[in-house]
């Protein structure tokens, strides 16, 4: 806790830290409270105002079928940002285990994982992420779970050569030297020096996640109309988009913030990690 | 006065600003270099030597909060000049040698290209005649076969090689002043002694200015005509070479001087002056002196009556105000070394270390595999209570020995400790033998704290100490290698270089060993930490008994700490004597060159020069004859070739060197030191 506290306030010291952070923070709040704060039915009608733009009633803009698009955004939230998240974690978590065990182990046994990673990942994560769907059948808790094991193959490749670094260093010698046991040298010792990196990575993926989500949301895989989730207004508004802009910029945006959100986060969170910037 | 000095730098100042506040870097320096000139810079780390040649070439890391006086390059303001009038010079007046060549070598261009490139910067000529200056300079900075060297790239040559090529760049277009940022801290010392005389050479036949920066007085006292001693962004002293070594007037030069080993220490029983100081204040209020923290005949009542600048006095320029007083000397810790006993603590024979691994595609199509042999057939012994060092160049196998006796290379041969016979290192023989490493930086985890550090090694060497007692052993620890309690939760990198090593000391005797491996330990380190680590580690040895196996390439230490000495050359020992008949032939054609190439700052002592040429044979192939064959200078015929060198007894057991010499011949050469 006390740590988790003086993280926070180093974060608020640079710059892009403190931006990103309460732009995440805005995020979550909005994600858990959005559908109370609606000012109106994300799914009502209002045929006589479609496509209408930003206005005092509609403060986005409405959609074809003169639905509120700031309703749907903020209710949207919720399935889009925290699944996104969810499937980042379960593919940075898994990645990052199977590349700090393959650098650390080595030999073989790194030749046979790596091997299969790289098999993994010549197959497009779309289309992995599809076949997985395929086997798991439809929903969007499934495609979270694709989505996570489509990342993992690019996590482990990124965390195996941070450890391929840490490893050489005589901290770690001095660690084998001492007889220490391979759990405590993969999660004492090179597992905190080699996190920085990853958490950037992953900062930077939530916003693929949540365009990974919305094109399997297009074909049919997760999420379904008319939830809401902002991928999939992208995907349907295409249609419409000669007709009016505003259904696709509202969540095209509002991907957008939440990609540049995380980024400033992880900006951040690697210069607090390091810890020659701590005095 | 400013048109006869090549630079002239008056009163120049330099503050950065940082996230904490500004910090001054450099002040009122004032430094001249008459043509044909060379200064040396002499400073500890953190003295912002390196910060002042960066200045002279305006290009300055950090960001600037003030920056005042002038710097005149042949009578013009380097100061006032725009980038574009500075681009002219940089390379063409000015150049620079740096400290690190291979990094500063594109690995992707021939080493010609480089050279090529540095002239048709400066100067349009044709590609024949560019290509013919290339040669012409390559064989100036004694480069054999240029043509063949100019086609080849930076990793097909040796580290001295490389620093040859940066200062046939630095020297191509002729400029007024060369800036040598520690060109010989990287290399071996047979190397860098080469890179010395040449240097030397060069001087005479250009006659360029230079401003040489380094660490090391030794190394200046070499090269330098005048010597200016940097103490945190001041200058102290100005004076000549010899008048500085004969007869120091600033209390820091002095200090820096004491803390130094000499070749003569043995004989005049000197010991190491200890004193690591506080680092010179950089923020807040101006000092009147900046060494009055550290200073023992600091006087409030003279000193800090108003700011001490560097005034003439007599035949050198000085900064302190009360030169005439004497410093209380005996802080100097004793130079005698507790005997060692005779019980063998440790004890390898034939130990033979390989590495390399062979892939499993290389096992599937019987490929053989190269290895390189690092250690061949060593044998040694260390007593209880006893320092061994083992000295060698860079490459010689001295750490890869050290790290197959802790586990972390496989070997084969004996190994016993105790008397025990070792087949497999288990958990009684980690906690009996303990390695240091050389760099504190890489050996403590950044994200540990010290008592993580230290309560790890506790847990798993010292079943017997309780986990509530932990704190309380750790706390010993702390006073052991004299570390201030608080420092506790603290990470590594809030500590000083020397208090990191103390901290990786603290880590290995808190498993009570019998044996510390201290791999290189002191070679990061300045002068006066160096004599502050070895003399902790005698303490240690004194209290427990413990024996040490000193890893160093630096022989100037070994008078200060070690009982024996063992020299390596390409994976063999091929001499072990006493310290204490170090003085004394005979020596192995390799120990004597080694021997010879230490520099030393002592005025009262003549060193004959040996030196060795070209480069270690490749260590993938086993060698018939002796393996210093190739580069020696007592070189017999074929016999050197074709057999291997017998091991030979001068004294009975205590002093064995290898060579085909008989050991009477080997007696009657000079000894590489006079002492007058």
């Amino acid at each position: 806790m006390l740590f988790l506290i003086k993280t926070l306030r180093a974060l608020m010291r640079s710059p892009q830290g403190a931006v990103g952070t309460v732009l995440v923070f805005l995020l979550l709040l909005i994600s858990v409270f959005g559908p109370l704060l609606a000012p109106q039915d994300p799914e009502s009608f209002n045929f006589g105002s479609r496509f209408a733009p930003p206005s005092a009633e509609f403060l986005f803009g409405t959609d074809w079928f003169g639905r509120d698009l700031f309703s749907r955004i903020l209710v949207g939230a919720r399935s889009t940002v925290l699944l996104a998240i969810l499937a980042t974690f379960i593919g940075t978590a898994s990645g990052a285990l199977i590349g700090i065990f393959s650098g650390f182990v080595g030999g073989w046994v790194d030749e046979l994982i790596m091997r299969t990673i790289d098999a993994i990942m010549a197959i497009p994560g779309l289309l992995l992420a599809l076949m997985i769907l395929t086997v798991l059948g439809s929903s969007s808790l499934n495609a979270v779970i694709a989505i996570g094991v489509a990342f993992a193959p690019g996590m482990a490749r990124i965390s195996r050569s941070t450890t391929l670094a840490v490893r050489e260093l005589d901290y770690v010698s001095a660690a084998r030297a001492r007889g220490e046991s391979k759990l405590w040298i993969i999660f004492a010792e090179i597992l905190p020096n080699m996190v920085a990196p990853v958490i950037v990575e992953a900062t930077i993926r939530v916003a693929f996640a949540i365009m990974t989500l919305a094109t399997l949301s297009f074909l049919g895989l997760g999420a379904q109309p008319p939830s809401p989730e902002w991928g999939l207004m992208i995907a349907d508004a295409r249609e419409h988009m000669f007709r009016s802009p505003w259904p696709i910029l509202a969540p095209g945006i509002s991907i957008a913030l939440v990609a540049i959100a995380f980024n400033l986060l992880g900006d951040g969170l690697r210069d607090v990690l390091n810890p020659h910037s701590q005095e | 006065m400013t048109q006869t000095m090549v630079l002239d730098i008056k009163d120049y100042s330099l503050t950065y600003q940082t996230q904490s506040g500004p910090i001054r870097i450099l002040e009122n320096i004032n430094l001249q270099i008459a043509k044909g000139e060379v200064l040396g810079l002499v400073g500890e780390s953190g003295s912002a030597k390196s910060s002042l040649a960066y200045s002279v070439m305006r290009d300055l890391p950090g960001q600037v909060e003030l920056e005042t006086g002038s710097m005149w390059l042949k009578g013009e303001d380097l100061m006032t000049m725009t980038e574009e009038e500075l681009m002219h010079r940089r390379g063409k007046q000015i150049s620079m040698v740096f400290q690190n060549a291979a990094t500063a070598l594109d690995p992707t261009q021939s080493l010609g290209d480089h050279v090529v490139e540095t002239l048709q910067a400066h100067q349009a000529a044709s590609k024949e005649d560019t290509l013919k200056r290339v040669y012409e300079l390559f064989e100036l900075v004694g480069l054999p076969d240029p043509i063949l060297m100019a086609n080849k790239y930076p990793h097909e040559v040796s580290g001295g090689e490389k620093q040859r090529v940066v200062l046939a760049m630095a020297i191509s277009s002729n400029p007024d002043l060369i800036l040598f940022d520690e060109p010989t801290s990287a290399l071996d010392a047979t190397t860098a002694v080469n890179m010395l005389d040449l240097f030397a050479e060069m001087q005479k036949k250009i006659g360029v200015a230079g401003l040489f920066i380094s660490h090391d007085l030794g190394v200046v006292a070499e090269v330098a005509d005048r010597v200016a001693v940097i103490y945190g962004g001041r200058i102290v002293e100005v004076a000549t070479v010899d008048d500085l070594f004969a007869n120091p007037k600033h209390p820091y030069t002095q200090s820096l001087l004491a803390s130094l080993p000499r070749p003569s220490d043995i004989r005049n029983k000197r010991g190491l002056k200890v004193d690591e100081g506080t680092p010179p204040p950089r923020r807040g209020e101006v000092p009147s002196c900046n060494f009055s923290h550290r200073c023992s005949k600091h006087d409030p009542a003279i000193c800090d009556q108003s700011r001490v600048f560097l005034e003439v006095q007599g035949d050198r320029k000085l900064a302190c105000v009360r030169p005439d007083v004497a410093v209380d000397e005996t802080q100097a810790s004793s130079s005698d070394i507790l005997p060692a006993t005779t019980d063998v603590v440790l004890e390898v024979k034939n130990l033979t270390v390989k590495l390399g691994r062979t892939s499993l595609l290389d096992e599937l199509l019987n490929k053989e595999a190269t290895q390189v042999h690092a250690v061949n057939n060593i044998d040694l012994k260390i007593h209880r209570g006893e320092t061994v060092s083992l000295v060698g160049e860079s490459g010689c196998g001295k750490s890869s020995l050290a790290r197959a006796l802790v586990g972390l290379n496989s070997f084969e041969g004996e190994l016993r400790l105790n008397g025990r016979d070792i087949k497999a290192l288990d958990e009684a023989y980690r906690a009996d033998v303990q390695i240091i490493f050389q760099n504190p930086d890489s050996s403590l985890n950044p994200r540990h704290t010290l008592e993580t550090i230290l309560s790890r090694a506790i847990k798993l060497y010292r079943p017997d100490i309780a986990t509530d007692e932990r704190s309380e052993a750790i706390q010993k620890l702390f006073e052991q290698v004299r570390l201030p309690a608080h420092y506790r939760n603290r990470y590594p990198h809030q500590l000083s270089g020397g208090e990191k090593q103390r901290v990786a000391i603290a880590r290995a005797i808190a498993a009570d060993p019998k044996v510390i491996i201290c791999d290189e330990i002191t070679s990061g380190l300045d002068a006066a930490v160096q004599a502050a680590i070895v003399a902790l580690l005698r303490k240690i040895q004194q209290d427990t008994g413990v024996a040490l196996l000193f890893i160093t390439h630096d022989l100037a230490i070994l008078r200060h700490i070690a009982h024996r000495t063992a020299v390596m050359y390409l994976g063999e020992i091929i001499e072990t004597r006493s310290i204490s008949g170090l003085d004394h032939a005979p020596y192995h054609p390799y120990t004597e060159a080694l021997l010879s190439s230490a520099s030393s700052p002592d005025p009262k002592t003549e060193t004959r020069q040996v030196r060795l040429k070209g480069s270690l044979p490749v260590r993938t192939s086993l060698l018939t004859g002796c393996g210093f064959e190739s580069r020696c200078p007592r070189r017999i015929g074929d016999i050197c070739h074709e057999q291997p060198a017998p091991m030979k007894e001068v004294v009975e057991s205590s002093h064995v060197l290898k060579c085909h010499h008989e050991i009477v011949d080997l007696e009657h050469i000079e000894p590489v030191w006079k002492f007058t």
